[in-house]
């Protein structure tokens, strides 16, 4: 994958790419939702989408799917441009929405049969594939039970089944843990790890960082304000921009303190303070500090540089990344 | 254009249809409970319109055909609304279906509702309330097929129209009286003012009515002029369909 944000190319992408974006431009009346995105995806690659709200991630998600059209710029699925063929685009990809959609007055049988159809499955091709996809998302012994009868993450997990059916070479994941408990989770993490595994490229936008570290994706993009700010392995993130910090835990608000550039509050009682050595001199150097300037210290941690620290790094120097989480 | 997508739509709304069938359950025996009290007052009526013989069936079954078709207008708007209401519209629009494959899969299951109601109440009309078909079976089963389209595209055009389902509700509750009323559904049209007479050949239910009455009592009279003001009439929904209908629109539905 790449993501180099300022390639004025427009090529058709190679043969090996399963997704190819050029140049994506998007506007909403005076917002600038994309700017200049470039992004390249081969078979079998997690690329993890971050971004503060409002950074662009589900329009990107849209025009990828063909339900927006960029105002310039093009993207290609297998070599097919989408918004000149989207319907034939559209068999190769899945997308399952940031919000939870199935019909829930069927059975999760019929929910499954009905996008398995529309892609195209038939008789008993078409039933093998349900049963072996909801063996994979653990919704055998729902298949009979109503779409609302099902519990958050039973629904959550038929979300996401429900795209998977054809077996399709692109998926679109668009925040797809939102709202489910930890199994759940950590289910659809493992499903999504399968999925590139047996070849299909995955694009999962999600605002949790440790899902991103757990995934093991192929490549982080950071998106803010529209634009890729930063793309690459979260090895090379976080060795290049990745920085160590401490946090300060307190019974109640901090004290006033003078404390080095980049100190960001977390929460109301707690504060970040960037480890310009190594976290342990830094812990030492505020404690001698914190002496007698009042505040009741809880707790203190030593934090490596992580995929945290780098979003921070990045969404903080921004207008609006500083009022988001990732 | 894929027949197979278009089959799978209409056999996912029909099982929706099925999980909760009271709605059309109810536009099919609400009209035949009403029959029996409106029949003795339709008989009165068709002798004054000079149908000597009529039973009042010949008035009653297709004025409640028509009134009660209607509804069906907001069935299809009700299809779509339910769509965003439950999230999938966006995965509808994202799936291998075309936006032609939707709009006819979605309008396909209202127009086989449509079939179903008039087919129920024109057929129990002869046992239950003596209808008397002297006309044409055949004609009576084109002003139906033609009716039927015009409250399908019309349903079209109402959600074209309205952002949110209760503005659909209002436009069809209203619809249904006045168009009910002054197509000579609800009262003869030999009986209605002067004032609505003159206006009701420029509603589409009122040739629908006409269609049905001259199918009925034949009388040499044709359907053929009923049956092309009724297409005529779709064509206009159609139109303003295509001209208003935003596929990527936002829609509020309360379901």
């Amino acid at each position: 994958m790449t993501g180099t944000g300022n390639t004025n190319v427009t090529v058709h992408p190679s043969d090996d790419i399963c997704l190819g974006i050029r140049g994506v431009h998007k506007s909403y009346d005076t917002v600038q939702a994309l700017s200049d995105i470039d992004l390249d995806v081969r078979g079998g690659e997690i690329v993890a989408l971050l971004g503060p709200n409002g950074a662009g991630k589900t329009t990107l998600v849209s025009i990828i799917a063909g339900l927006r059209k960029p105002d310039r710029g093009h993207v290609w699925v297998n070599g097919i441009d989408v918004a000149s063929r989207p319907q034939i685009a559209r068999r190769q990809l899945g997308l399952a929405p940031q919000e939870t959609g199935i019909y829930p007055t069927v059975s999760v049988r019929d929910n499954l049969r009905f996008f398995g159809e529309l892609a195209g499955l038939r008789r008993q091709c078409l039933r093998t594939r349900i049963t072996e996809v909801a063996e994979a998302f653990s919704l055998t012994a729902l298949l009979d039970r109503k779409g609302q009868n099902l519990s958050g993450g039973e629904a959550r997990r038929l979300h996401t089944a429900m795209i998977v059916l054809h077996s399709p070479s692109l998926l679109l994941l668009d925040e797809p843990t939102t709202g489910v408990d930890v199994q759940t989770r950590n289910r659809l993490l493992e499903l999504v790890r399968c999925l590139a595994e047996e070849g299909s490229a995955v694009i999962y936008s999600t605002h949790y960082l440790p899902e991103v570290e757990q995934l093991d994706v192929s490549t982080v993009a950071i998106l803010v304000d529209g634009k890729i700010i930063a793309s690459g392995s979260l090895a090379h993130l976080i060795s290049t921009l990745g920085s160590a910090s401490v946090e300060l835990r307190f019974s109640g608000r901090p004290p006033e303190l003078y404390l080095p550039d980049g100190t960001v509050p977390v929460g109301n009682d707690a504060l970040r303070v960037p480890a310009k050595d190594s976290p342990a001199v830094t812990a030492a150097s505020l404690l001698q500090r914190l002496d007698g300037a009042g505040g009741e210290l809880r707790e203190i941690k030593l934090l490596q540089p992580s995929l945290e620290s780098v979003f921070l790094a990045i969404t903080s120097n921004t207008p609006s990344g500083s009022e988001g989480s990732p | 254009m894929s027949f197979g997508r278009i089959a799978a739509i209409v056999r996912q709304d029909l099982k929706i249809l099925r999980a909760d069938s009271m709605p059309a359950v109810m536009l099919i025996v609400m009209p035949l409970l009403l029959m029996p009290f409106l029949k003795p007052a339709f008989n009165v009526a068709l002798h004054i319109e000079g149908h000597q013989g009529a039973t009042g069936a010949e008035q009653v079954v297709p004025g409640m055909a028509i009134t009660f078709g209607f509804f069906l207008v907001g069935n299809v708007s009700l299809g779509f609304y339910r769509e965003h209401a439950w999230k999938t519209w966006e995965r509808l629009l994202a799936s291998p279906a075309g936006t032609g494959e939707i709009m006819i899969g979605k309008m396909a299951t209202p127009l086989l509702q449509a079939v179903a109601q008039f087919g129920v109440l024109f057929g129990l009309g002869g046992p239950l309330m003596g209808l008397h078909v002297k006309g044409s079976w055949l004609a009576l089963c084109a002003v139906g097929a033609a009716f039927g389209l015009y409250l399908v595209t019309t349903g079209l055009a109402v959600t074209a129209l309205c952002r949110t389902v209760l503005q659909a509700n209002a436009v069809v509750n209203i619809g249904f009286l006045l168009l009910a009323g002054l197509a000579g559904a609800l009262v003869p049209y030999s009986l209605l003012p002067g004032w609505a007479q003159d206006i009701s050949p420029v509603v589409p239910s009122y040739w629908a009515m006409q269609g049905y009455k001259h199918a009925i009592f034949g009388e040499g009279a044709t359907v053929v002029g009923p049956i092309l003001f009724l297409l005529g009439f779709s064509i206009l929904s159609v139109l303003v369909a295509l001209v208003r209908f935003r596929i990527k629109d936002t829609k509020v539905g309360l379901v």
